[in-house]
């Protein structure tokens, strides 16, 4: 931290700066890993130190860091995202699917639904305070309403992930936690995109269903094609060359990441298929993926998540803050009730700690909260605002609570896994 | 989109330059030589860059300096680490003087003459150019002792006598770096005072990440963490330079000296999680000068056969005077000026740092000539170590011996 503040007053030196990207990369490395061991001695997950050390870095705290910086690193979150989703889907097998499937899709339909009605609902009765909400005519404000409460039902496949991998938790609460999260995001993606065709109709441009139902199609289905093709790849190249795996793994990740979102794939579901189809069709080649991505995913988590701090808009607190809270506990509550309510019977930690490690948000919400701004300029950016003012305080507490349902469910195995984030 | 753009074609050329069939040695020897070089990297740059085909515009290549930057941090880190202050200690004075005696001949050979042209031509000061021949004979003086080692590690070298070559072909680095410290006092704001007060800085700074880094590894034990602290020092040091606008790749080296003279079993550490990433990293690299080259500067290409031809002048006579220095010291090679020819990455390190520094025609241009100077070293080096190994006795092959080699970073 003080070479970093020492760096920064050398910058007056010289009036015209160069790049910072590298300078951010490098920093928030090196802050990230070692805020994660802090965190670690203190009981809390390391990606609770990751993020805090790169809200306190980055611009909008220390400002040790440039914006500049921290934009140019947006590539490393894709990257980051693809490689835990690769990790994810290795531990999909189709025995798992089989077990709990329909009562996870049963359970996360619920609490999608139950979590939507009661954002939407707060959301439409704040149009009087809320500034883009107010000049709008009912419908479009009801529409609006909707696409921001789905966007704000969205959770984290990537923070739960990567704190199981952390804690290297085993057993049937888990199985069922990260199965919930990564339906939950696959149906968030299937309501956003409806959500999306009917504000745009409301705001005069007609309801194209074709194209809407298209583009929802591709984005699901295609991903998975591509995924499945990038499975094959993977394991030619396991099967034929098999040199410095970890290193291909990230290459490979990187370019599924970049080239999935030019595409407008989900980078997500993508590696996830990916994954999934190789732990399938190859029980030892999964686990042998698993095991490279723990060996090179450190630095890349560690600089995603503290990427992903140094970019928290805290200013954006000041502005939206009450709606944001309110909206926050809303969710909160929605969320526990619905698992109170509806999670199965049989494992009764699934009633009390379930809810726990559905509050984190953090990548797919960014990515959509942004693709609000870019297809609605005329009210977009204020709702990304809220948005991201929301996930400033998910991602503070949500990694925390994720990690109290995995201790409270008695499942975690290590304090400690190998890598991991 | 052009990080992606980059990467995919660095895949694919990977790829293509790891398929024995497609690069036979015994078929495409010139190919294989600049496949195992990393030179057929610069060639593929160099075509698919703006000035041939433009599949990367320069607006691409603006925004991958940090890749540039990431690089050269890289390849200053691991330069420093082999400062190894025992080893230097126990070497003897003629080993010094030998190094200087090749490195020095070849650079004033290439700086004295060059510096004519690049006064009349430009019309700029004359200390601006003086600094840019100086540049073009640093980058002259450097060797690659690759053919040496792989001379020897296929038993066609003695291996003692390899070793030697390798030896003096590392030592040149202190000439070129010296040098490119230099042309960046002279050239990076055209005040000396001030370019000296940017250098010391860059120094600084390396210092300082190399305290760190010794500091943070010292008590790790996980091996992911290792290489994690590692990355993101050698990130921060090339970053940190790059935002400040100073050198990289001499606040790197820096960095590596200070890790190799405080960091004992640490250093050992560090160099193998670097170890790791060198490759790829120096492969973009390459490819990334490659892409920088303006191939259709009439006046680089004039002056090419010069730097070449009184490089390779240079290096040969340079070569005698060292067999001359180290006689009973150590055990070279008949022909030794021979062995020197080929020129290796540093040459194209110097000339990316100077380019992204002291920006403009005349650093471009210095780019251009070693850039193309080194493919065509690399191609007469292959010829050239010919009549070394002619010269030889046959010496016995090593065990632990790939039949085939890859020659590594060939710096």
């Amino acid at each position: 931290m003080v070479l970093l503040a020492a760096i920064t007053q050398a910058q007056a030196v010289r009036v015209d700066a160069g790049t910072p990207v590298l300078l951010a990369a490098g920093a928030l490395l090196l802050c990230g890993l070692f805020a994660g061991k802090v965190a670690k001695g203190l009981g809390l997950p390391r990606l609770t130190g990751y993020l805090l050390v790169g809200v306190a870095v980055g611009p909008y705290a220390l400002g040790f860091i440039p914006n500049a910086g921290v934009k140019g690193l947006e590539l490393v979150k894709g990257l980051a995202v693809s490689l835990i989703a690769l990790v994810a889907g290795t531990e999909l097998h189709l025995g798992l699917i089989r077990r709990v499937g329909a009562r996870v899709a049963l359970l996360c339909a619920a609490v999608c639904g139950v979590t939507f009605a009661v954002c939407f609902g707060a959301t439409f009765a704040l149009k009087p305070v809320l500034p883009f909400l107010s000049p709008m005519t009912v419908p479009q404000a009801l529409a609006v309403s909707a696409l921001l409460s789905t966007v704000v039902v969205s959770f984290s496949p990537t923070v739960t992930i990567a704190i199981v991998q952390e804690t290297a938790a085993r057993g049937p609460f888990t199985e069922f936690l990260m199965a919930l999260v990564i339906i939950g995001d696959l149906f968030v993606m299937v309501a956003f995109g409806l959500a999306a065709g009917v504000t745009r109709a409301t705001f005069g441009n007609g309801l194209d269903l074709p194209a809407l139902v298209g583009g929802v199609g591709w984005e699901l289905f295609g991903s998975v094609a591509v995924g499945c093709l990038l499975a094959v790849a993977m394991l030619l190249y396991m099967r034929g060359v098999n040199r410095e795996l970890p290193l291909f793994l990230v290459g490979l990740s990187f370019a599924a990441a970049e080239g999935g979102a030019r595409l407008h794939l989900s980078p997500l579901l993508v590696s996830l298929a990916a994954g999934a189809l190789i732990a399938n069709l190859d029980e030892r080649e999964g686990r042998r993926i698993h095991h490279a991505i723990n060996q090179a995913g450190l630095p890349v988590f560690a600089l995603f998540f503290a990427a992903a701090g140094a970019g928290l808009k805290l200013d954006a607190l000041v502005t939206v803050g009450p709606a944001a809270l309110l909206l926050v506990a809303l969710r909160g509550l929605a969320i526990w009730g619905a698992c109170r309510r509806f999670a199965p019977a049989e494992d009764p930690r699934l009633k009390r700690y379930l809810w726990m490690g559905l509050i984190s948000q953090a990548g797919v919400t960014f990515g959509l909260a942004a693709l609000v701004s870019r297809t609605f300029p005329s009210f977009g950016p204020q709702v990304e605002v809220l948005i991201v003012a929301m996930i400033t305080a998910h991602e503070l507490v949500g990694p925390v609570l994720t990690r109290r349902a995995l201790l409270g469910s008695g499942e975690i195995r290590a304090e400690e896994a190998g890598g991991g984030a | 989109m052009q990080a992606l753009l980059v990467f995919l074609i660095v895949a694919a050329l990977s790829l293509l330059a790891s398929s024995r069939s497609l690069l036979d040695p015994g078929r495409f020897p010139a190919l294989a030589q600049l496949a195992a070089s990393g030179l057929l990297f610069l060639i593929f740059g160099a075509l698919l860059g703006p000035s041939v085909l433009g599949v990367l515009s320069p607006r691409n290549l603006d925004s991958l300096r940090p890749l540039m930057a990431l690089g050269l941090g890289t390849g200053g880190v691991l330069l420093g680490l082999n400062l190894e202050p025992r080893l230097l200690r126990l070497l003897p004075r003629p080993v010094y003087a030998a190094a200087l005696a090749h490195a020095g001949t070849a650079f004033l050979f290439v700086a004295l003459p060059l510096s004519v042209p690049l006064l009349l031509s430009m019309g700029l000061r004359p200390l601006v150019a003086v600094g840019a021949a100086a540049l073009l004979g640093a980058a002259a003086s450097l060797s690659s002792g690759h053919f040496a080692v792989l001379g020897y590690r296929n038993g066609r070298l003695e291996r003692a006598r390899g070793l030697g070559v390798a030896l003096l072909t590392m030592m040149d680095d202190a000439v070129g770096l010296g040098v490119l410290a230099l042309g960046l006092v002279l050239g990076v704001t055209g005040n000396a005072a001030e370019g000296l007060g940017l250098l010391a800085l860059a120094l600084l700074l390396g210092v300082a990440c190399g305290a760190l880094l010794a500091f943070l590894t010292y008590s790790l034990k996980d091996l992911a963490e290792q290489t994690t602290v590692t990355l993101g020092m050698v990130a921060l040091v090339g970053g940190a330079a790059a935002y400040l606008r100073l050198s990289s790749l001499l606040a790197g080296v820096a960095c590596g000296a200070t890790l190799a003279l405080m960091g004992g079993r640490t250093a050992e550490r560090v160099s193998r999680a670097l170890s790791r990433v060198e490759r790829p990293t120096y492969l973009v690299l390459v490819f990334l000068v490659g892409s920088q080259i303006h191939a259709r500067d009439l006046s680089a290409w004039a002056l090419l056969p010069a730097f070449v031809g009184l490089r390779f002048l240079g290096k040969v006579l340079g070569g005698t005077f060292a067999q001359r220095l180290t006689q009973g010291v150590l055990d070279l090679p008949p022909r030794f000026g021979y062995a020197l020819i080929s020129q290796g990455g540093l040459a194209l390190c110097l000339v990316a740092e100077y380019v992204m520094l002291v920006p403009g025609s005349l650093s471009q241009r210095v780019l251009d000539v070693v850039a193309v100077g080194a493919v065509v070293n690399e191609m007469l080096a292959h010829g050239a170590f010919r009549h070394v190994l002619a010269a030889e006795p046959r010496a016995t092959p090593m065990r632990d011996t790939p039949p085939t080699g890859d020659a590594g970073v060939a710096a």
